[in-house]
């Protein structure tokens, strides 16, 4: 069995995941933390890619780093091509999963009690020096979660990847869009293995981490 | 040195208030959701009023007028949290240390040692919060606002989390800590006792308005109106109908009787004849007279009245009768008129429990009159 698709998805889904924390968890503080004028059209739009079709994701991400698109065209002056490439798969499973890292922090940043922010402030700390020293070791537990949720529906995103980066096998071919493929081949028993290899490792992930640290979903 | 004077506006509330302090313990009494919290809040800068202004030390924490707002950070207080905020991911010594993040190690150590040691928690420095007792968080969480060494310190009902008995240990520690610390303090209660103990000055809040500030002693004496001697919680607060008043002496009808109360020259209260006043006498300062014996000194006997106890309860060390006038008409408290506060051996040697029928007497000087609000 070849397990290239295997690898792939693992470290795509750890950069996605990466990524997600990054452009999430201020996107889930300034949701649980300020009152600002179309704050409720940020909360609704960053549910949007759980509900609007993976196709339709995957277009539009296709318009915006493709090379006629804004950031293709920006970023081929620099000479970085992200199209078809496992960058865009990464991109991609990160813009399918990041609605679960920012409900999962938002909500656990919500469930910080204020006072203690309100203390560290009288005790002269920053907003930011709070937010490490207070919010985050608080709401690390939800943190946790959502990182996990994140990094197994990263794993199995397959539309918006399929869209940006196609299914170049050796090359950006993810383990959902391998058994499609294999599927399509009629290799069933191939298909077969890398289904049960997906299934185990995300229910070992989910079990053990929510034994571990006894993190709930 | 402390003076405010703000207003905010909030879905159903509004605060409006003015009062300031000189170096001294302040206390904000008043009924549950009048505005104390919220002007804490506001003096700490984690609310910010729509306007007025906030003088701490001669610093301008808040104007409106001249757009200032100095963030918590920049204020320099101490503040200590209703249910005090512990963090609870952090043990006693880093709750303690948590406002000294900027100093050196060395000093930082040295700092929070001797916070512990003051306040009587050292070998507890590992523990976390949810070890603790109430009285050990509420020290630490007084060691923590402490440790920075602020110029204003903020207490936010600090005792409400305790059981009684603790409580009244602790308010002790905490006055006399306070003292020793010696720089302004702001105290929120709803409880008069603990505005007492701790504080020189009290500032009696009620939906959102000042309605008296004043050192301790004369508020307790002379509550500026029924309004104040009712969120005080004073009993025997009653109304009668002015006859005469003077500036020595005030005549006021009271249920069919004559009553007289000494008048205070110096606030020259002088309600014309006919107004309703109201006014109180503490449940203890009630005499009951011995019908066969005359007292010690007859001329001591004042507003003379008959009548019953209705009903006695035993508060422990001291009993409770319920006495009732005879006079036409409804008594004024329900079932009946006046409270009556007896030592357990004045009941006895008196036999009160032999004798339903007393004859009372009520001494000039321990009625007080105020105006109706």
């Amino acid at each position: 069995m070849d397990l290239f698709p295997m690898v792939l998805s693992l470290r795509v889904s750890a950069l996605a995941t990466l990524l997600a924390f990054l452009v999430g968890v201020p996107l889930a503080w300034l949701l649980a933390r300020r009152r600002f004028r179309g704050r409720d059209v940020l909360e609704a739009a960053v549910v949007l890619p759980m509900i609007l079709p993976p196709t339709v994701l995957g277009y539009y991400l296709l318009v915006v780093l493709g090379s006629q698109g804004p950031i293709g065209r920006a970023l081929a002056v620099v000479g970085i091509d992200l199209v078809f490439t496992w960058k865009a798969a990464v991109i991609a499973a990160c813009l399918g999963a990041i609605p679960l890292l920012i409900k999962a922090a938002q909500a656990g940043f919500e469930s910080v009690d204020r006072t203690l922010e309100h203390a560290a402030r009288t005790l002269g700390r920053s907003e930011w020096s709070i937010f490490w020293s207070v919010t985050a070791p608080l709401a690390w537990r939800s943190l946790l979660a959502g990182g996990i949720l994140t990094y197994c529906r990263a794993l199995g995103d397959f539309g918006i990847t399929l869209m940006v980066a196609g299914s170049i096998p050796g090359k950006t071919q993810t383990i959902p869009l391998a058994i499609y493929d294999h599927v399509q081949a009629n290799e069933l028993s191939a298909a077969n293995g890398l289904a049960l290899l997906a299934v185990g490792f995300v229910l070992v992930l989910l079990l053990g981490v929510g034994r571990l640290a006894r993190v709930r979903f | 040195m402390l003076s405010l004077e703000i207003r905010k506006r909030l879905p159903g509330f509004s605060l409006d208030i003015e009062w300031s302090a000189s170096d001294e313990v302040v206390a904000l009494f008043g009924p549950s959701g009048a505005g104390k919290s919220l002007t804490l809040q506001c003096l700490a800068g984690l609310v910010r009023p729509d306007a007025g202004t906030i003088v701490v030390n001669g610093i301008e924490f808040f104007s409106s007028a001249r757009q200032i707002n100095l963030p918590p950070q920049a204020r320099r207080l101490g503040y200590v949290f209703q249910g005090y905020a512990l963090f609870p991911h952090l043990t006693v010594a880093e709750n303690v240390g948590f406002g000294l993040k900027n100093r050196p190690r060395l000093e930082r150590r040295r700092r929070i040692e001797e916070m512990l040691e003051r306040l009587g928690l050292a070998g507890l420095e590992g523990r976390y919060p949810r070890q603790l007792s109430g009285g050990q968080q509420q020290r630490v969480a007084v060691g923590r606002a402490l440790a920075v060494d602020p110029d204003l310190l903020l207490l936010d009902e600090p005792f409400s989390a305790l059981d009684v008995p603790l409580r009244r240990q602790l308010r002790e520690e905490l006055g006399v800590l306070i003292r020793e610390w010696g720089k302004v303090t702001v105290l929120v209660t709803h409880d008069l006792a603990e505005a007492y103990q701790i504080a020189d000055r009290v500032v009696v809040y009620e939906a959102g308005r000042v309605v008296q500030a004043a050192p301790k002693a004369e508020l307790l004496w002379q509550p500026a109106s029924e309004n104040v001697a009712r969120l005080m919680g004073l009993r025997n607060l009653l109304r009668g109908t002015v006859l005469k008043a003077t500036p020595e002496l005030i005549q006021f009808q009271w249920r069919g009787h004559t009553l007289e109360a000494v008048n205070s020259p110096a606030r020259a209260y002088l309600p014309s004849p006919g107004t309703a006043i109201a006014f109180f006498i503490r449940p203890e300062y009630v005499r009951l007279i011995k019908k066969d014996r005359p007292g010690p000194d007859p001329g001591h006997h004042m507003n003379l009245m008959d009548g019953h106890i209705v009903r006695e309860v035993d508060q422990g060390t001291t009993w409770t009768l319920l006495f009732r006038l005879d006079a036409a008409g409804e008594p004024n408290q329900g079932e009946y008129d006046l409270e009556i506060e007896l030592p357990k051996l004045v009941y006895e040697i008196l036999e009160v429990h032999r004798e339903r029928r007393w004859q009372i007497s009520m001494h000039r000087g321990s009625i007080q009159v105020l105006p109706t609000t």
